[in-house]
């Protein structure tokens, strides 16, 4: 019979290498699948998402800001280029290049499918925010068009994705970009979050991780070369002024008065009475409606009931029921204490 | 806001004769036409069933596959015809049942509408309230479930209700044909425009969108001069509602508007050509761009604030419970720091100690009646009529045998422990145990309810399924799912305690035998519960992590055990249903494991070819190929796994003892399995694998199936029928080679 050691380390051996080939995402055999994919027409329509992407934002789209965004080598990103100019998708322009009418209404297509496929891992499923662009990423090249209108008529035409990007429509009409940077906005003044973009993850992730989301109310205190000290929602976040540059921001009118300062519901002691004044939108929609059918609506009067031995979830009493939320929904909830 | 005007006749009709027929309404021989709307299960079809008494027919909505009944009922001189709409939530998302209701009110326009609501759970259902109102006009609501609400100490105040509603309240307890005289009346007068409501509008939406909505709305009326709800018009197409955009784009709304002309047939054509239906869209599309972002989920909070500003209103909870009240005083007592955890174990293991006690001898008594008595008695009957013998050994060894072992083994304790289960559950500790140990779960990505879901697999693993139903969100749901096969069900535990006396106990000392046999059984559970976890956290991390999460869980109020009605319903819908599932499964398991030992090739049989070609595999993962046989044959149960294993092994080895090919037994006494499986050259090795094996390994058929019927997937039916027998063919080789290699 075989030899138990030998029986063992083949064993090992080959369940190392099934972990190295189908580790999710990073196994190797993932990569070579999104390799097998970056085919052409991956590489084309990256390309005219870059071209449109300087053209949205007023910047100049080149040989080496190509090879730079899709991070391939400047013969082949002149290859792409040349190859697309002969398509007639792009035309040199000023030193550059810019999108032809064609051109620009494929980049629409692709930006249309890849902002509704965020919108739908953001509002249906569980895939948290990291990985909505990269998924979205992947997507974009495999949809067909009828498979996206579906996708948008089943969710309401919805026209902004979930980090506040417009999403195109059919016809290939988008609203221009709004808002400027969190660092550029004036000491003082009163603003709110209408985009947080979503490349790089890195940074993406550190904002998301520090509770930011589109729809805030923000007020800088604060703007250095070293940091950007600001106010959202009532409470003080400080960034490099790196990561505030990927907030873009809309000046709100004078009158508007900065929210808050709001407690939270997770922040009630056993016994301790509160008005619940707003569910946040940073929850998921799933989420929120959950929280419309338990009842939990702005007005509502709750009460902390009972908290369990490990301090997470805690009971509140809602409309004479009472109902255990955990601690990081009850963290979007803001209250007012009644005495 | 445009009511309907003076000059329109308020007494006649106001349905849409073209539209209902398109509907699938026949308008012959009917005056009036009412439309019967509401959120399941608030009584809508008794109160339906109560109206048209027995004159109704169902039938299938035009084109779709969402039931619809019909029926009809006259009062005075009047006809009516009842049309029962989809029970609905709301009128807000593009579900199939969602937009037959209200493409029916909108298109149809029924002279009344009929809302049901339950009145114990006011806030909820106003919100559907709301949404109709602002479809139409004629509206009744149905204030139905009277009865329960009083019980539950609620009154409602339905007058205030009716005034802040604009339309008339009736309450109703349609069970006990309570109000329906009213109701009648009330229909009658809204139809006949005898009242004319003045229906509550939503307010409370921030105002941009409000600004926005009153454009949209400004411009739909230019359009369509006559529509009476613009605005709701204009709040459905800023929300990117397709039906209602395809309605404009065709006319069809057009054709919704109060004129005199309507009545007549004729159209006012849509205005010139600058106010056609086009500007409307490019309007709306603008609007969007500002409003957009959050809208249907603002919307939405505005109707349901709405909803429960006016439910607050008009309910009055009875005398709020004192202070410290006796809720209150368990609650503290179930999860405190200091007595939670201790007192959760002490009732778990009063539970498992009653389970087993009490199973014993019922176990005993079905098995000596149908296995050792009523089993000779069969096949003296088939001798007796000269039945052929593969007849009577498919037959009454097989299948009846199998069957037999399943029944005895399986119904006494489920029989026990589900009643017990359930009668905690009725008193409202279970919720509290969910509560204690969500934190436990949360951190690999499950609920607290899978607690109980995983203590209900201790019972049964396909009874334990079907109750994954209480937890409501999908991720959680499918990781409970798939990891209760880990929970050792009572089809496992006599094998865990068979071989753990045999072989574990036998290594120890005979006085500590008793106490190494159970902490060694003890700790095959336990090792299922940190499987049931690490399964957990790699589940949620990896394949379900886009699934939908969400959570909340409700700690009802304590209430004595209803013990009598709780041994019936857990008797019947948890034990019996799954007992017919295990026996329809055991047949066929039956006749495999019959046919298997007597079907000879060549002068051996076919169990010997299987046994001989999974020999090597076997022997790899430290058990051997006899064991796979028996476990692949007893798939459908775990019951019959030791006593498969009996009978291959007399059939193999030649060893005496048994009751001849095919035909399952087991020993009276533990002495005789030992040397019976010693002779079979088990080995230590193989009792502590076949143990791991016992609790890792596939889920039972029954098992399977119910997953596939509660998950309605394939993929993830897949999935938990696939994951555990890979993991129980890792632990088990490692645990193989680990010990070969240390025994040398």
């Amino acid at each position: 019979m075989t030899n138990p050691t030998v029986a063992l380390l083949a064993a090992l051996a080959l369940f190392a290498g099934l972990v190295v080939f189908f580790w999710p995402d990073r196994g190797l055999f993932w990569r070579l699948r999104r390799a097998f994919r970056a085919n052409e027409r991956v590489l084309t329509e990256d390309a005219l998402k870059h071209l449109f992407d300087c053209e949205y934002t007023g910047k100049l789209a080149n040989l080496q800001s190509l090879s730079g965004t899709l991070s391939i080598s400047g013969n082949r990103a002149a290859e792409v280029l040349g190859q697309l100019e002969s398509q007639e998708l792009i035309a040199p322009d000023n030193g550059g290049y810019k999108l032809t009418a064609e051109g620009r209404g494929y980049a629409l297509r692709v930006i249309r499918t890849h902002r509704i496929w965020e919108r739908h891992l953001s509002d249906e499923t569980g895939y948290e925010p990291s990985l909505w662009h990269q998924e979205a990423e992947l997507r974009e090249h495999t949809m067909t068009e009828s498979e996206t209108e579906d996708l948008a008529a089943r969710m309401g035409h919805p026209v902004y994705d979930p980090h506040g990007d417009p999403i195109p429509t059919v016809d290939g009409d988008i609203r221009p970009p709004e808002g400027r940077p969190l660092s550029q906005m004036p000491v003082g003044e009163i603003g709110e979050i209408v985009h947080i973009e979503d490349e790089p993850d890195a940074i993406y992730a550190q904002i998301v991780a520090a509770g930011l989301h589109p729809g805030m109310r923000v007020r800088v205190n604060e703007v250095s070369p070293q940091r950007v000290r600001f106010e959202a929602d009532a409470e003080e976040h400080i960034l490099a002024p790196v990561l505030a540059a990927n907030l873009s921001v809309i000046p709100l009118p004078n009158e508007v008065e900065m929210v808050g300062p709001f407690e939270r519901l997770s922040s009630l002691d056993i016994g301790d009475r509160a008005k619940v004044i707003a569910i946040s939108p940073n929850l998921r929609p799933r989420e929120r409606r959950r929280m419309f059918d338990l009842g939990l609506l702005p007005g509502t009067e709750v009460q902390a009931e009972i908290r369990s031995p490990s301090g997470d979830p805690t009971g509140y009493r809602i409309r004479g029921a009472v109902i255990a939320l955990r601690n990081d929904q009850a963290d979007q909830i803001q209250i007012e204490r009644s005495a | 806001m445009s009511h309907p005007s003076p000059e329109n006749c308020a007494t006649c009709p106001a349905h849409n004769v073209a539209n209902l027929v398109k509907l699938g309404v026949d308008m012959k021989n009917w005056d009036y036409v009412v439309a019967l709307a509401g959120n399941p299960n608030t009584g809508k079809s008794t109160v339906f069933n109560a109206l048209t008494g027995l004159r109704q027919h169902t039938g299938n909505w035009p084109g779709k596959t969402v039931a619809r009944a019909e029926g009809g009922f006259s009062t005075g001189e009047n006809r009516y015809k009842l049309v029962d709409l989809p029970g609905t939530y709301s009128l807000l998302s593009s579900s199939l049942d969602e937009e037959i209701a209200r493409n029916f009110i909108l298109f149809g326009k029924p002279d009344v509408t009929v809302i049901v609501v339950d009145a114990t759970r006011l806030e909820r259902n106003l919100n559907l309230v709301l949404q109709v109102l602002e479809i139409t006009d004629r509206v009744v609501v149905c204030l139905n479930l009277m009865d329960e609400a009083k019980r539950k100490g609620l009154q409602i105040d339905d007058r205030r209700l009716a005034r802040d509603l604009g339309v008339p309240v009736v309450p109703t307890s349609a069970r006990y044909g309570e109000g329906l005289d009213e109701l009648n009346r009330a229909i009658s007068e809204v139809a006949k425009g005898e009242v004319v409501c003045k229906p509550k509008r939503i307010g409370g939406l921030p105002s941009v969108l409000k600004k926005s909505v009153q454009t949209l709305a400004k411009v739909i009326e230019k359009v369509y001069p006559d529509l009476d709800n613009a605005p709701w018009v204009a709040l459905r197409l800023l929300d990117g509602d397709q039906t209602i955009a395809e309605a404009i784009g065709t006319g069809e709304l057009a054709e919704l508007q109060e004129t005199e002309s309507t009545a007549s047939g004729e159209l006012t054509a849509p205005a010139e050509s600058e106010f056609g239906p086009k500007i409307i869209f490019e309007t709306a599309h603008q609007l969007r761009w500002s409003v957009g972002k959050d809208f249907h989920l603002q919307l939405m909070e505005a109707i349901y604030t709405e909803a429960a500003r006016l439910a607050d209103r008009a309910v009055t909870r009875d005398g709020q419970k004192p202070r410290f009240d006796w809720d209150r005083t368990i609650d503290r007592l179930v999860t405190s720091r200091v007595f939670g955890f201790p007192l959760m174990l002490l009732m778990l293991t009063v539970v498992f100690w009653i389970t087993i006690a009490g199973a014993n001898v019922p176990s005993a008594m079905l098995a000596t009646l149908l296995i050792d008595n009523f089993h000779p008695v069969l096949k003296s009957a088939a001798a007796a009529i000269n039945m052929p013998w593969w007849l009577d050994g498919l037959l009454i060894d097989g299948i009846y045998l199998a069957t037999a072992w399943v029944v005895s083994v399986m119904l006494p304790p489920m029989a026990i422990f589900f009643p017990l289960f359930t009668l905690l559950e009725d008193f409202g500790y279970l919720p509290r145990v969910a509560f204690n140990l969500d934190g436990m779960f949360r951190r690999v990505g499950g609920h607290g309810k899978q607690a109980l879901t995983m203590t209900m697999g201790f019972g049964c693993n396909a009874a334990a399924i079907v109750s994954t139903r209480i937890i409501d969100s999908p991720r959680e749901r499918l990781i409970a799912i798939i990891t209760n096969n880990f929970a050792l069900c009572n089809g496992r535990w006599p094998t865990q305690i068979l071989i753990a006396s045999i072989f574990l106990g036998g290594l120890a000392p005979a006085y500590l035998s008793g106490l190494i046999s159970a902490l060694a059984v003890v700790g095959v559970a336990v090792l299922g519960v940190i499987l049931t976890f690490a399964t957990s956290w790699l589940l949620s991390r990896t394949v379900l992590r886009g699934e939908v999460s969400t959570f909340n869980l409700e700690l009802p109020p304590y209430r004595p055990p209803r013990i009598l009605q709780t041994i019936y319903t857990s008797i019947i819908d948890r034990t019996l249903i799954i007992l017919w599932r295990a026996v329809i499964f055991a047949i066929p398991a039956g006749a495999v494991i019959w046919l298997v030992s007597n079907i000879e090739i060549g002068g051996i049989s076919l169990a010997t070819y299987v046994i001989d070609f999974l020999q090597p595999f076997g022997w790899l993962l430290g058990l051997s190929g006899l064991i796979l046989l028996a476990y692949i044959v007893a798939i459908p149960a775990n019951e019959i796994v030791i006593p498969t294993i009996l009978m291959l092994t007399v059939m193999a080895t030649g060893a005496s003892g048994g009751a001849g090919d095919g035909v399952m037994f087991e020993l009276d006494s533990q002495s005789a399995t030992a040397e019976l499986l010693v002779a079979g050259g088990w080995t230590l090795l193989m009792a502590v694998n076949l143990m791991l094996f016992s609790l890792v390994h596939n889920p039972c058929s029954t098992t399977i199936y119910t997953i596939w019927k509660e998950t309605r997937s394939a993929k993830w039916t897949t999935v938990a029928a696939l994951l555990p027998v890979f993991m129980g063919f890792i632990i088990c080789f490692t645990v193989a080679q680990v010990w070969r290699i240390v025994a040398g």
